[in-house]
């Protein structure tokens, strides 16, 4: 279902699936009950990784409804060497 | 029976939130310009309510010529439980969200994992951390990971 929401919507980077909040939980991100039927879902969060895999930028946003945009993130990158 | 006038204040008033609270969700929550701050559809409400205090002081302060004291008072409260619903969304609902304070914070190292893509690959963070993308020859200077909500 993923790979077909991918395909539609043309996307082009790595879309992984974390089925039962693993890496969700390793991360501190888990939502309890947050689903639509109630399921655990991630809270939204943005990790920005140099190539040594240590977080140089976070955005754990306070609502919902702002998220980080795209222009933010690429600022940032541009900061990594 | 005299011909008071249609109080079409209170209907426009009560039609506009309407409008305000629906067209967020519908239309302005797509756009982050119109959704961090829901400006436009402050401005719906509040000229909704404007009508609405138009109507209701014609409706009470010149009933010989208008009508509403019923209609008035019933669209006056259901418009303002529409505004009531869509503070509570957009300034408590959406905050609504948990504390995550064990999350990675800047100049931790990622936690490792193996998750699988699309195609039921697995893929593991320090793959994507070394390895070159399908066009380019070398490894990434970097790797953003988004955490979306959502569950399908």
């Amino acid at each position: 279902m993923s790979r077909d929401l991918c395909k539609k919507a043309g996307y082009t980077y790595t879309f992984l699936s974390d089925p039962k909040a693993e890496v969700i939980r390793r991360y501190d991100l888990l939502h309890p009950g947050a689903g639509v039927n109630g399921q655990d879902i991630a809270r939204p969060a943005e990790f920005l990784l140099d190539s040594s895999g240590v977080i140089r930028w976070v955005n754990l946003t306070e609502d919902l409804r702002v998220r980080a945009r795209p222009e933010q993130i690429i600022e940032e990158a541009k900061k990594l060497n | 029976m005299n011909q008071r006038r249609w109080n079409w204040h209170l209907w426009a008033g009560f039609l506009l939130c309407l409008v305000a609270f629906a067209s967020y969700f519908l239309v302005f929550a797509r756009f982050p310009v119109t959704r961090d701050v829901p400006w436009v559809n402050f401005l719906l409400f509040g000229t909704g309510v404007a009508f609405l205090f138009v109507g209701l002081k014609r409706a009470f302060g010149q009933p010989q010529q208008y009508r509403g004291k019923i209609a008035g008072p019933i669209l006056g409260t259901l418009s303002l439980l529409v505004v009531g619903s869509f503070c509570f969304v957009v300034f408590y609902q959406t905050r609504h969200l948990p504390a995550s304070t064990g999350a990675p914070r800047v100049g931790q190292k990622a936690p490792e994992f193996v998750l699988p893509d699309t195609n039921n690959q697995p893929v593991s963070l320090s793959t994507l951390l070394s390895s070159p993308m399908s066009h380019t020859q070398t490894p990434p200077k970097g790797v953003v990971l988004v955490f979306y909500r959502g569950y399908w």
